[in-house]
């Protein structure tokens, strides 16, 4: 009998542990008199890993000068990074714990469209406003109240790269070369879409499954159909090995792609074959002079670490500013939702943002109650592979096709 | 000693062995069901995982622990049985308590096929069989329009009887008391004559057959037992986090299944449970270590989440090299060392 109270001691020894564990709900949670708690969940393990850094890095740097600045209505910000593995699974984990155990008010950035998705119900339930980048139409359209994409989507840069061609070659034969899943076929319904608009139409259209490095069978596929520009929804590594395809092949067809591949690191992958590739963007590349990128890389002089981060050569510079673009959206919602925060008034906040100013590095911000995406403009680039940077080669833009 | 031999048929079959194993029970059922009431959300919704964890492991655990037939496809009946309430409630209007059986009878159903050939294939072959079933049921919920493809779809939120299931303390009964039926069920079965063909099967086929227990009809019986429990467990998860998406039941998820049953302890209810609640819980504790850490050691922190795979690779290796018999052998010999307590043997 003795062993079994001294085991009934330990479960009850263990029970009490758990009961120090319990918290108890404030009552705005994750805003107190003096402190908002912000999350920023990214992938800093599993495959999107080289895609987490720059953007806490871009959220760190911010919020240290919001909250060097006299943080927003007399409060400072928290930020709790979180890494949320990029696959649904891991990001759910990842989302509970920021929202159940940190308590935070929002979530400014989760990366990952599925993972978005995932985490949905739990951010409407707990009325935490959430921002996903990667993001697809459908988180806008036909919308959410606690969603806002800070950011121009796959469907409208799809829109952008068609017209592009369109206005520069009326008569092009348009190829696409997508990966199957959510990201590519949002940039195949809008490529099809912004043909279709300009009555033109894709030639020709070859999915690939995620990780496919191989694309001899693709680009025949396109020489085929007698395409002569082809559009790319695809990630970096995919982009290197199709830009090697085309070189090895000596076919002169011009490559057009998404804003996930314009990254020095292609410059790496392909040195100079890299030359005249295009690709669609919402951010401008760092090197650039407009007002936006200056203001940024000075507060990253004094904030952050500028020879890791803007200095590196190989560093990938939109998704810094990416994270810029969110959390400058977050403060400014904060900031309009006055002294008494509440989600609801976070909601209102962000919904009167009218044309906030990010000084040319990406389009300008916007939201409405009718509305959660900022814009739905972008940029044209185009690599110079000599010296290894990309180059605008037509301004800021909304597709003409209805978004 | 006396009190430890069993000296008739009945002892030996009896459910519940001794008065202490039904003290202990009640003891546990007591704490959880007290538990919502001190724990705040964050641990009681890392218990709810567990808990449809659980299910998904006894079943698989029947399958692969008892009838010794390998399944590296056991994430995909989940899935069935995910997207089957989903679709269910969804497009059927069906209510949940109706949809609940009926997903864990879809996953059967694709289970007593996908059980058809482990008849002809052992081993390394049906392990290769049911991983090509996964793999077919991935491909069909990323491509099929009523699925939604990896954006996944919307669930409904679990009611019974006008009852709405919102909170998680609300999840937690449910949840709890859905694995507690599975695992007294599966406990149950295993001392039936079903769980007796199942344990011959294992452990030498031939002569089960020999013995007069036919093959095809229990090694298909044991697919679709199964795969019933990982279909309720599919429903329970996707009601429960109102949201299902593709990209959640891929090969990981059967091979966290495996981890669990293995590292659990094969062949064994409490071995299902124990590895279930491991396995789930090895990445909120990485991550509460990462949190610990980040204060006093953010370069340590940064480490963990760089080797977050490594380090829950290496938990697995350690607990097997030390236990090959998983958490169930540790709790045997914890037990032992308390019944012969203060003697060695």
């Amino acid at each position: 009998m003795r062993k079994g109270t001294r085991m009934l001691a330990g479960i009850l020894a263990g029970a009490l542990c758990l009961l120090a564990g319990a918290v108890w709900a404030g009552d705005i949670r994750g805003v107190t008199d003096t402190e908002i708690k912000l999350a920023c969940l990214v992938d800093l393990s599993g495959p999107g890993k080289y895609g987490g850094p720059p953007v806490a890095e871009a959220f760190k740097d911010c919020v240290a000068w919001v909250n060097d600045t006299g943080g927003v209505h007399g409060r400072k910000i928290n930020l709790v990074v979180e890494d949320n593995g990029i696959l649904p699974n891991t990001t759910m984990q990842a989302a509970k714990k920021v929202l159940l155990k940190d308590e935070v008010f929002a979530i400014a950035f989760n990366l990952g469209s599925a993972g978005s998705s995932a985490i949905l119900p739990l951010c409407e339930e707990n009325q935490a406003v959430l921002m996903p980048h990667g993001a697809n139409r459908q988180f806008f359209r036909p919308g959410n109240k606690w969603v806002f994409v800070p950011h121009t989507v796959q469907y409208s840069m799809a829109c952008r790269a068609v017209e592009y061609i369109l206005e520069k070659s009326p008569k092009a034969k348009i190829g696409i070369i997508y990966q199957d899943d959510g990201f590519g076929r949002e940039g195949l319904e809008g490529a099809r879409a912004a043909a279709a608009f300009l009555k033109s139409g894709l030639k020709a259209e070859a999915p690939y499954k995620t990780g496919t490095i191989d694309f001899t069978p693709h680009m025949n596929a396109m020489k085929e159909a007698g395409v002569d520009h082809i559009l790319l929804w695809t990630y970096l590594p995919q982009s290197a090995a199709v830009i090697k395809e085309k070189a090895k092949m000596g076919w002169d067809v011009t490559l057009i792609s998404n804003n996930t591949t314009g990254v020095p690191p292609l410059f790496a992958l392909v040195g100079e074959q890299a030359d005249g590739y295009l690709l669609v963007t919402p951010y401008a590349p760092a090197h650039t002079d407009a007002p936006g990128i200056r203001r940024v890389k000075e507060l990253n002089k004094k904030y952050g670490d500028p020879e890791k981060t803007l200095n590196n050569p190989m560093y990938p510079d939109y998704l810094y500013l990416a994270g810029w673009g969110y959390i400058e959206s977050m403060v400014e919602g904060l900031k309009r939702a006055g002294k008494a925060l509440t989600p609801d008034a976070l909601v209102k906040g962000l919904e009167s943002i009218r044309n906030y100013d990010m000084g040319g590095m990406c389009p300008n911000i916007t939201f409405g109650p009718d509305r959660h995406v900022s814009s739905f403009s972008s940029l044209v680039l185009k690599a110079d592979g000599k010296s290894k940077r990309f180059e605008i080669v037509d301004g800021f833009k909304e597709p003409k096709t209805p978004q | 000693m006396a009190e430890h031999f069993k000296i008739s048929y009945r002892q030996d079959m009896a459910l519940f062995q001794n008065l202490w194993v039904r003290i202990w029970l009640g003891i546990l059922i007591l704490l959880l069901l007290m538990a919502p009431w001190f724990l705040s959300r964050y641990p009681l919704s890392i218990l709810n995982e567990m808990g449809i964890a659980v299910i998904g492991a006894l079943g698989l655990n029947l399958l692969t622990g008892y009838t010794g037939q390998i399944s590296l496809g056991h994430g995909a009946f989940v899935a069935i049985g995910g997207y089957s309430s989903a679709l269910l409630t969804a497009k059927g209007g069906i209510p949940f308590l109706i949809s609940l059986p009926l997903s864990g009878l879809m996953a059967a159903g694709l289970g007593l096929i996908v059980g058809v050939p482990s008849l002809r294939l052992k081993g390394l072959y049906l392990a290769l069989g049911t991983l090509a079933f996964g793999f077919i049921v991935e491909y069909v919920l990323f491509h099929w329009g009523l699925t939604q493809g990896d954006m996944g779809m919307a669930v409904k939120k679990a009611q019974v009887l006008g009852f709405t299931f919102k909170t998680e303390k609300a999840y937690f009964y449910l949840i709890v008391s859905l694995a507690s039926l599975a695992a007294l069920g599966a406990k149950n079965l295993a001392r039936t004559k079903i769980g007796r063909s199942f344990v011959a099967i294992r452990d030498r086929d031939i002569a089960a057959e020999a013995m007069g227990i036919p093959l095809a009809r229990y090694k298909i019986m044991a697919f679709g037992i199964s795969s019933f429990y990982a279909g309720v467990a599919g429903c329970l998860l996707a009601h429960y986090q109102k949201w299902i998406v593709p990209g959640a039941f891929d090969l990981s998820l059967s091979i966290a299944y495996i981890a669990m049953i293995i590292l659990g302890g094969l062949g064994t209810i409490l071995g299902s449970i124990l590895g279930a609640i491991l396995i789930t819980g090895i990445p909120h504790g990485i991550l509460f270590l990462t949190d610990v850490l980040k204060a006093g050691y953010p370069a340590l922190s940064g480490l963990v989440v760089d080797f977050k795979l490594g380090i829950f690779g290496l938990i697995i290796v350690l607990t097997l090299l030390l236990e090959p018999r998983g958490l169930y052998g540790i709790y045997s010999r914890i037990k032992i060392y308390w019944k012969t307590w203060p003697y060695r043997y």
